[in-house]
């Protein structure tokens, strides 16, 4: 059969182009109907644009961090243009606040609601074939809760700024004269915000599937939300408890964290990494949900391992649970708990490591299209593959000793958080920005910012492996000359980052003025939320979705006429063509 | 012979990209060979998932449209021969993991034992007898064990050469040991040292240790580090590690630091002490608002408390302000100062005293005239000798 024609004696299902009037982002307009709204879409939309600005704000502090570090005695808040930010204090103050807000914004403003919140509330009731979440209201308090804590971020800053790094240790956090009660509080009322969005997915996957959509034929998407809910709901409660504890221990001085009232500061970090260990897999358990999809539909073929990605995604959730001590290896625990604690971390690391096998066996023998989602999703499984091995150096013992709180550190988690979830991020803003804007964007613009972004990344965080093992601990605002030349290359490589990065977004925006309209199905994909218009109605579906198998792409078909993806079925003859003499069974109920 | 102050020097000139620092105690060598193992079985697999992985896409790459040439997507053997066959490396990297960790925490019978002192931003490493230098100084192929604790927030010893890092609690003792196997080569003669130290005397300098990279003693050094971030000069909380030849040389260096000598002027000891026990990190001398108040022109004047009252800065309120300095808190600053009770010796003391009166020189006069009463205790304080 060739390319671009539909076979006799089947039909082809497209819903076609929606009208103008039809879809949730022209339904009603004005700025009340957004603000008021309760369609998950929205709201989905709403979060996209607030986490992208918590994200360049947080991405221009890492900016300055890195030309900072540029010269040994350090560069930029040294600069006389800097002084009148902190008049009394010294440069290195500053340094300490802007890594601090970089990497409290970056965690609990960006990367933990990113793919949960702003992609999840788009598209999580699409894909189940439900019109909504379960309830929207709460969906609606989950965005204003994340504004509410995005705002005490930014008074915490305006008032004396945070330079605890965004961990909160104590004793020093309850100690230090910054803002940490208004930062605490802000990262409070975020947990909340988190809590409900996990409730809200887990009872929308576990009531609102429609007649035919059994747990395995969620899209792993789906059950990668499902995995990271149950986390956000078990594990956020202890980091609410433990930041009300820190200003409790500030302001009233009750003698649990801080060791001048017979507190002990070991206990603060068991509480924070209770949370803050499983929190790594709210950031990296959806990204895995989002690389199973652009993998299998850019390559056009079933995943490999469907059960075993989904089980996977369960494993790690609960098993994420275990293992927070190795973040403690050098804190003194005693020595069995940190062996314990070494062993359950490479239980962790299995269920990860079959993931990027199962992807490239998905590849294998695939019609691979390169486009930009693809693109991304290849340097996904590049870096991710980066950032994990060099775990296995962090979770060993002897090794860890030496490593930890070094550089290395620091490289491997902006490979597992910057290399793998946010190259998720944006390589699922790519695939699904025509179904969420109607929209296509620029090919070619988008293959080079995935370009660009891989390889500044890379020259940013590549030089910090080696800095690490040579001994470079991190938050240093000034180093050890021997070090300057690897920092030098490290800022150049942020540098190219920021300007991949910046080529992504001006190939999204430009999208929006001049892009092609978008099919319903431009990359040929089976899940359900391609079966509907792009953009989608507001209540999603004009009629019910017949469900399927998310990964079935026999029935897809590349439609030359038409220049786009349809559905192609056998004809059914709808309407007998006699009517029975005898009534139907059910006639006379 | 290579030039003395060479050798340190290339170091870091010719090695930019090295990927370890130099090897320096038992753990190294058992450290770098586990990290060398990881990293060849990760390497091993990482090339032939990238082989895979752009192999596939270039490969398998189809215009538009085309079907996939396979839908097959489950093949169970393959699927536990990739789960389980890496796991058996895995439990390898953690057994060897686990042994060198195991080492780190047995500490042998009759080690060489320091206490170790951090504070808010630097060392106190105890040597006994109230000898307390921010160097450390060891003794190679002799077991040295660390008693640590830390005066206000968390800190951590880390030496990049020993392979070694342990947190540094307030309120706990934590421990640690290590074995150092490379002397520490003296490279500079007392005829340079001299010549530097005369010149840091007069611009006013503290000694430059990675300019030049070697100690005030002459000696190359292994850098050690703070590596838990403890507040503004948490990067600077740095000092040196300075293995010695024999047990006879180390003691001989803790000897010339036990004491003022009987012709040293106390204010120039004192002076000393300003740099070598941390005090330098928090008060200027020159008039600076650093952490604490500056002490230039701090002896005899009148001095406003946070709690409004004002007490003239006479040689008991110095002292009070050494031994319990949250007793009086200077308007403007933090209660933050550590305590030094039981840490100086009373000439220690006195000598500190005399160089901060020493740096308002023309209040020392009356300050000292002021309080005739008390003059007996200080003189009772400079009879004091020191053990
Ligand atoms: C332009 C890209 C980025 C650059 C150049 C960059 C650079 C840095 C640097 C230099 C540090 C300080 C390390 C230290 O002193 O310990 C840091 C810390 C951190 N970054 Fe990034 N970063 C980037 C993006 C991100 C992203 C997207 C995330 C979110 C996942 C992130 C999360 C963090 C975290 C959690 C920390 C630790 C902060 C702390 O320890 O207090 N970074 N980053
Ligand atoms: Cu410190």
């Amino acid at each position: 059969m060739s390319v671009g024609s539909v076979p006799a004696g089947y039909e082809v299902k497209d819903p076609g182009y929606p009208t103008p009037e039809e879809n949730y982002l022209t339904n009603s307009r004005g700025l009340l109907t957004w603000v008021f709204t309760l369609d998950h879409k929205r709201i989905g939309v709403m979060y996209l644009v607030g986490v992208s600005l918590a994200f360049l704000v947080a991405g221009l502090l890492a900016l300055g961090i890195r030309l900072h570090l540029f010269a040994p005695d350090g560069w930029l808040f040294n600069n006389e243009f800097f002084k009148w930010l902190a008049p009394d204090k010294a440069p290195n103050d500053i340094y300490n606040q802007v890594f601090t807000l970089h990497g409290a914004i970056m965690v609990f403003l960006f990367i933990i609601p990113s793919i949960p919140a702003a992609l999840g509330n788009f598209l999580v009731p699409v894909m189940l074939g439900a019109k909504d979440v379960a309830f929207p209201r709460l969906n609606l308090s989950s965005f204003f809760l994340w504004v509410a804590g995005a705002v005490f971020f930014v008074m915490a800053l305006l008032a004396s700024g945070l330079d605890t790094g965004w961990t909160f240790y104590t004793p020093y956090s309850t100690t230090t004269d910054t803002s940490v009660i208004m930062a605490t509080f802000g990262a409070f009322i975020l947990g909340f915000s988190s809590i409900f969005t996990g409730l809200n997915f887990i009872v929308t996957i576990n009531t609102m599937r429609p007649p035919g959509m059994t747990w395995f034929r969620m899209p792993l998407f789906l059950w990668a939300t499902y995995s990271t809910s149950i986390i956000q709901v078990l594990a956020t409660p202890v980091l609410g408890i433990t930041l009300l504890l820190l200003i409790a221990e500030r302001t009233m001085h009750i003698g649990i964290f801080d060791p001048e009232y017979n507190g002990d500061p070991v206990t603060y970090q068991h509480f924070f990494w209770f949370y803050s260990h499983p929190a790594v897999y709210i950031m990296i358990l959806p990204a895995f949900g989002v690389i199973s999809e652009l993998i299998s539909v850019h390559s056009h073929k079933r995943i490999f391992g469907y059960r075993f990605i989904a089980y996977s995604s369960i494993a790690i959730a609960l098993l994420g649970f275990l293992v927070w001590g190795h973040h403690m290896f050098t804190a003194g625990m005693g020595p069995m708990t940190t062996i314990i604690f070494s062993a359950l971390t490479f239980t962790v690391s299995v269920p990860s490591a079959i993931k990027v096998f199962n992807w490239l066996a998905t590849m294998y023998k695939g019609a691979i299209t390169l486009t930009t989602p693809m693109c991304y999703a290849i340097a996904f499984i590049f870096l991710f593959t980066i950032g994990g091995l060099t775990g296995l150096h962090l979770g060993t013992l002897a090794t860890d000793m030496h490593l930890h709180d070094t550089y290395f550190v620091v490289a491997h988690f902006h490979y597992v958080m910057v290399g793998g979830t946010l190259v998720a991020f944006l390589g699922a803003v790519f695939h699904w920005w025509p179904k969420m804007f109607g929209r296509m964007y620029n090919e070619l613009g988008g293959q080079i910012s995935a370009l660009i972004v891989f390889l500044g990344f890379n020259l940013t965080f590549l030089p910090q492996f080696v800095l690490g093992s040579r001994g470079m601990p991190r938050r240093y605002a000034t180093y050890d000359p021997e070090f300057a030349a690897l920092h030098e290359m490290s800022t150049w490589g942020a540098l190219l980052l920021g300007i991949g990065l910046l080529v992504a977004l001006v190939v999204l925006l430009a999208s929006l003025v001049n892009g092609k309209k978008a099919p319903a199905n431009p990359w040929g994909a089976a899940t359900l939320e391609w079966a509907c218009t792009s953009p989608p109605p507001f209540y999603n579906f004009e009629r019910p979705p017949v469900v399927g198998d998310p990964y079935e792409f026999g029935d897809i078909q590349w439609d030359g006429a038409s220049d786009r993806y349809v559905k192609v079925e056998p004809k059914r003859e709808s309407v007998p063509s006699e009517t029975p003499a005898e009534s139907p069974a059910h006639a006379g109920e | 012979m290579i030039p003395a102050a060479i050798t340190p020097l290339a170091d870091y000139t010719e090695s930019k990209l090295s990927f370890f620092p130099e090897s320096a105690s038992t753990f190294s060598s058992d450290t770098d060979w586990i990290f060398n193992f990881i990293s060849i079985v990760a390497l091993v697999f990482f090339i032939a998932i990238v082989i895979a992985l752009f192999g596939f896409a270039l490969k398998y790459k189809k215009a538009k449209g085309q079907q996939a040439e396979s839908q097959t997507d489950h093949n169970t053997t393959i699927e536990l021969v990739w789960s389980i066959g890496p796991s058996f490396l895995l439990i390898v990297m953690f057994y060897f993991g686990a042994q060198g960790f195991l080492a780190h925490r047995t500490i042998p019978e009759g080690s060489y034992e320091l206490g170790v002192d951090a504070y808010k931003w630097g060392w106190g490493i105890d040597y006994g007898k109230f000898v307390i230098h921010p160097e450390l100084h060891v003794v190679a192929g002799e077991p040295t064990k660390l008693t640590m604790t830390s005066k206000d927030v968390i800190h951590s010893l880390y030496i990049p050469a020993f392979r070694v890092k342990k947190d540094v609690v307030p309120g706990r003792f934590n421990y640690m040991w290590f074995k150092a196997t490379q002397p520490s080569e003296k490279v500079a003669t007392d005829e340079e040292l001299a010549q530097l130290a005369a010149k840091d005397a007069e611009t006013n300098a503290s000694w430059d240790y990675d300019g030049r990279q070697f100690t005030p003693d002459g000696y190359a050094f292994y850098d050690l580090y703070c590596t838990e971030y403890c507040g503004t000069n948490h990067s600077e909380m740095q000092t040196v590690v300075v293995v010695h030849e024999t047990r006879e040389d180390l003691d001989a260096w803790i000897k010339k630091y036990s004491s003022r000598s009987a012709t040293e002027s106390p204010a120039s000891y004192g002076e000393k002490l300003y740099q070598r026990r941390g005090c330098k990190s928090c008060h200027s001398i020159d008039g600076t608002k650093l952490v604490g108040p500056s002490w230039k022109d701090l002896a005899g004047k009148s001095r406003a408390l946070a709690s409004g009252e004002s007490v003239v800065a006479d040689e008991n309120y110095l002292r009070e302000s050494i031994l319990n300095p949250k007793a009086k808190i200077a308007a403007g600053f933090q209660p933050v100062m550590p305590s030094y009770k039981g840490q100086l010796t009373d000439d220690d003391i006195y000598s500190l005293i005399e160089y901060i009166k020493s740096l308002n020189p023309d209040a020392a006069g009356p300050a000292a005239g002021e309080q005739p009463a008390e003059g007996g205790s200080e003189e009772a304080t400079a009879e004091a000798p020191a053990e």
